[in-house]
């Protein structure tokens, strides 16, 4: 790295927290009371985040949106990771036509499905549970796609040599390509959770029961209903969106390159 | 971690083909399976969640239902017909595109631009390109919530920077010609940093050689950005258009949280409208018919795209 | 599923065990949903009377959201089969519900039930469709007319001001608009659905004919009501164009002492009352050409593929939420009409009308109050219109081309929903 130009630092941290600076001020406004918002006073306090918690279930929001992204995340790369490993390495009837119709997935507009995604689970009483907010999301032809790329680098007597000491095509894959493709799992991983904790649609239309709203639906809702009356509370919808953000912020500081490169890598799909 | 990235690097265009197996005859059965078993879960879920409903769109979209009535009697063509008969349908359509023939371009040029300034690896830049990038991972749905306030009319941000500048309230969502002009930015704002951080990574992989020998040519700034960056970062470019011209045509969640597709429809993409269709008037055949439309459109641009486009980028690169 | 269900049953019926001992009885529960969020408090005391007077019974009541997100919320559910056993929906558009068969058919019970002969003949006749009892009564209201004292007082207004014709409202709008919005004031909140549909009926017309279903989207005095709201924001500019987009915005900027004057309905009169206080004034609906408001509000179904235990469970409440003493909770607690003839005499209610002033206007007005038709079609329109509304009150479209167009689409649904 070149050394620091004070200037051209102090320009970037301006720009950046003036970029940022909505989502900064929304954090801000979230200790306020709504009445020093309104009348322009400062007055700080954590009411915001004990009603929205307490009174307004964020905090069961917070559990479900863990569960169903942590489930829609193990699930999705176990499957794909397999996918991945059997296209990468076995030359099979119809194997090209399935990872044809895997990585056309990637055209598909996901909209398509909304109605009869309904209709399949509404048929089989999976409306309304976490299995029906995670079973449409594990297939990711994208995941199984972008893994089988990363698999096919992987040298192949890396395998043969594990064959040779008798291991299965199961263990091969659990002992031999996972550990080396940690870094894309990871990466993989880290987008499939982060897309599905900001899924929106689905959940929308999937989920009546408010015990399982996810937290988008719960901020949306919060949001439109405007609890109390008069002026909408902002101070207590910035507190629910701060709670919605701040998992994936977390997130974020602790594994941006990760991320990055989890992305970058993928751009070239 | 990096290290094993660095040993086994993206082999993203390699085409050869794996030799097939020695097969032994005891358990060939068993191996011949193999591979089906590892890839039956990924295709039970994609033909299950992906494909299949593509099929039953299409019946639906013939049929008139409303989620009430037991029976859902065959119309025809009948819903298409008062989808294309329809202002509503054509509506959603050009404000659609509008939003897509803005937006796309804004981003891709605004993402390189800053890209070709943020490309060096110093602490500010990486600091920057953090601050840029943090919105792409955000909540989509904190977000519309966020700017609904910086555009609120009486208590937003943005009027009240206008009313410090001595400039009157603007009814930013309640203004038909403003309001599309509101999502753009809000759209723009959350997806430029993942458009920079491709571009860097496309930028990074041009040789410093080449810079360097076109300024020895004498080129000026502006020059080498023409003659060498923009035919250089042309795939990455490819890519971007595709996958931000698709998104574009299905932006759904900052509008429905904004502004339900309105006022008076001119925020109404129309993944909004087939959601409105579909599930708040259930009229279940037209909503599905506009699906059908919708995929089909999007089929057939992924398409036109990748000849048109793709030769050029073969050319020019 | 099974493996899931099974803890929670058993957790379930210990903690019912230890919550009612003593009862030997199983507890049947309802789940209700409904659309009261300012007025919660006074639902909340309802439901907890009946429980006390009910101990078998436990009712789960759940906040939807508004009467739309209701209807959508329901139709959902129905090949879900998430369907709540009682829900409250609003009188004009449960035909829908009651057509497909998803509302089960109270007339058994109401017929069996000693409160109908307590309700009053317009309370009685909102839950009637094709000869049949869908819904029984229990919120019921009209829209009137609030004015905000204080700001009219700012206005230069201190005589009571006449409000009887579109004119006259669209004078003292306009007097509050000029002399305060630079304050940020403005003279009226752009009417909601329910205010539109009253100022089409002051202006002798329908939306839909109430005896013969007719169409009447595009009738001349229709267009005209219209015409005249939409001027309100967009020629006119006295009402601000945050009420047009979400109508909630218009009623919070009268709550919060932003706007002078407000139609909407007498269900908003209590909320009101705590906002603005002394300063609230209730005012009949204007009568521009005759005198003719809409009755609104709700009534509470049955889902006719809940339980028949539930069922009975269910209409105990409904009838009890109906009933005198629990009707003059609701009556003092929110503004909404009395529907049961004793509920006046109850203290509770008595005390609202000496005290309240302006709390008996919905009352008087019902002498020339009207059921409104409910066919099916009336939840699409309903639907629909808010669009029609936007594009007219921002200017978007012409008013009559605007309502023909909608009238239009809204004959070629009616005959698509088979009506």
């Amino acid at each position: 790295m070149k050394p620091e130009n004070p200037i051209l630092s102090g320009l970037a941290l301006a720009g950046g927290l003036i970029f940022l600076s909505p989502v900064l001020y929304s954090i801000w406004m979230s200790f306020q009371t709504v009445n020093a918002y309104y009348s322009g006073g400062l007055e700080f306090t954590l009411d915001n985040y004990q009603r929205a918690v307490g009174q307004f279930n964020f905090a069961r929001y917070l559990l479900n949106s863990v569960i169903v992204s942590g489930c829609v995340t193990v699930t999705g790369l176990a499957v794909a990771t397999m996918a991945a490993f059997a296209f990468a390495r076995y030359r099979f009837r119809g194997g090209d036509l399935l990872f044809g119709a895997t990585v056309a997935t990637l055209m598909i507009p996901s909209h398509i499905s909304l109605i009869p995604n309904y209709l399949t689970l509404a048929e089989v009483g999976l409306l309304d549970t976490y299995a029906g907010l995670i079973l449409p999301a594990i297939s990711n032809g994208f995941a199984a796609f972008f893994l089988r790329q990363y698999i096919r680098g992987i040298p192949k007597a890396l395998d043969e040599a594990a064959y040779m000491d008798g291991a299965t095509p199961l263990q091969v894959l659990w002992r031999v390509i996972v550990p080396i493709s940690r870094p894309a799992i990871f990466s993989m991983g880290l987008y499939i959770f982060i897309s599905e904790w900001n899924n929106y649609i689905w959940p929308l239309v999937a989920v009546g029961k408010e015990d399982l709203f996810t937290l988008q639906i719960g901020l949306a809702r919060l949001y439109r209903i405007n609890p109390g009356e008069g002026l909408i509370d902002w101070p207590l919808v910035m507190a629910a969106s701060t709670i919605t953000i701040l998992p994936v912020l977390a997130g974020f500081l602790l594994v941006e390159r990760h991320l990055v490169r989890g992305i970058t890598m993928g751009a070239v799909k | 971690m990096s290290s094993a990235a660095s040993r086994f690097p993206l082999p993203l265009f390699a085409i050869d083909h794996v030799p097939p197996l020695v097969v032994t005859p005891a358990g060939s059965m068993l191996r011949k399976l193999t591979p089906y078993l590892f890839v039956a879960p990924l295709i039970a879920f994609i033909a299950m969640f992906t494909y299949i409903p593509i099929v039953s769109s299409l019946n639906l979209s013939f049929r008139e239902w409303n989620f009430l009535s037991p029976e859902m009697p065959f119309v025809g063509i009948e819903n298409y017909r008062l989808l294309l008969g329809s202002r509503d349908f054509w509506n959603s359509l050009r404000v659609t595109t509008i939003f897509t023939l803005i937006s796309v371009p804004l981003r891709l040029g605004l993402a390189l631009a800053i890209a070709s300034y943020l490309v060096r690896e110093t602490l500010p830049s990486r600091f920057l390109r953090g601050a840029l990038f943090l919105p792409s991972v955000t909540s989509t749905v904190s977000i519309a919530v966020v700017f609904s306030w910086v555009f609120s009319t009486d208590y937003g941000l943005a009027n009240a920077v206008l009313g410090h500048l001595g400039f009157g309230k603007v009814p930013w969502l309640q203004d038909p010609q403003l309001s599309l002009w509101v999502m753009i930015f809000v759209n723009t704002w959350k997806q430029l940093g993942y458009d920079i951080v491709i571009y860097i990574a496309g930028l990074q992989a041009v040789p410093q050689e080449l810079y360097d020998a076109t300024a020895v040519d004498g080129g000026r700034r502006f020059h080498v950005f023409r003659r060498v960056t923009l035919p250089l970062v042309m795939p990455t470019t490819y890519f971007l258009l595709v996958i931000s011209v698709i998104e574009a045509f299905q932006v759904f969640t900052i509008v429905e949280v904004m502004t339900h597709g309105g006022p008076a429809g001119a925020t109404d993409m129309l993944v909004n409208m087939l959601y409105r269709v579909g599930f708040v008037l259930f009229d279940i055949g037209t909503g599905s018919a506009l699906a059908v439309l919708l995929f089909i459109f999007l089929i057939v641009l992924s398409f036109v795209k990748s000849r048109v486009i793709g030769r050029r980028v073969h050319y020019e690169a | 599923m099974m493996t899931l269900r099974l803890p929670t049953t058993i957790a379930a019926s210990l903690l019912a065990l230890f919550a009612t001992v003593g009862s030997a009885q199983a507890e049947t529960t309802v789940k209700f949903w409904h659309s009261f969020k300012a007025d919660g408090e006074a639902l909340e005391k309802i439901i907890a009377n009946f429980e006390a007077a009910n101990p078998d019974i436990d009712i789960q009541a759940e906040l939807i959201g508004n009467y739309n997100d209701i209807v959508t919320k329901l139709q959902a559910a129905i090949p879900a089969r998430r369907a709540p056993d009682a829900v409250i929906m609003e009188v004009t558009r449960y035909g829908l519900f009651a057509d497909s068969g998803v509302l089960t058919d109270l007339t058994p019970y109401f017929e069996a039930d000693p409160l109908k002969d307590d309700l009053y003949g317009y309370a009685r006749e909102v839950g009637v469709y094709k000869g049949k009892n869908y819904i029984v009564p229990f919120n019921s209201s009209t829209p009137v007319l609030y004015y905000n004292k204080g700001i009219l007082a700012r206005a230069g207004i201190t005589e009571e001001p006449s409000l009887k014709t579109f004119d006259d409202v669209l004078s003292v709008s306009k007097t509050i608009t000029d002399k305060l919005g630079g304050e940020g004031i403005t003279g009226i909140a752009a009417p909601g659905q329910f205010a539109r549909w009253g100022l089409v009926m002051s202006n002798d017309s329908e939306l839909i004919d109430s005896k013969s279903n007719d169409i009447l989207l595009d009738s001349p005095n229709t267009i005209e009501a219209y015409r005249w709201m939409a001027s309100l924001v967009h020629e006119q500019k006295v009402a601000s164009a945050d009420g047009v987009t979400d109508e909630d915005i218009g009623r919070d900027a009268f709550l919060a002492g932003k706007v002078g004057i407000m139609i909407n309905s007498t269900g908003n009169f209590s909320g009101a009352r705590k906002a603005i206080g002394d300063n609230l004034v209730v005012r009949p609906m204007p009568c521009n050409k005759v005198c003719s408001v809409p009755i609104g509000g709700a009534g509470i179904g049955i889902l006719s593929s809940s339980p028949k235990e539930v069922q009975d469970a269910a209409y105990k409440f409904v009838s009890f939420a109906a009933s005198a003493e629990s009707n003059a909770i609701w009556f003092a607690g929110t503004g909404y009409l009395p529907i049961n003839r004793r509920a006046t005499e109850q203290t509770i209610a008595a005390e609202a009308l000496a005290t309240q002033p302006g709390i008996d206007v919905a009352i008087k007005q019902l002498d020339f109050a009207h059921g409104r038709a409910r066919p099916p079609v009336v939840t699409w329109m309903r639907s629909t219109e808010y669009d029609m509304w936007q594009a007219m009150a921002l200017g978007q479209r012409g008013v009559e081309e605007t309502m023909k167009d909608f009238a239009e689409r809204t004959r070629q649904e009616a005959t698509r929903a088979g009506n």
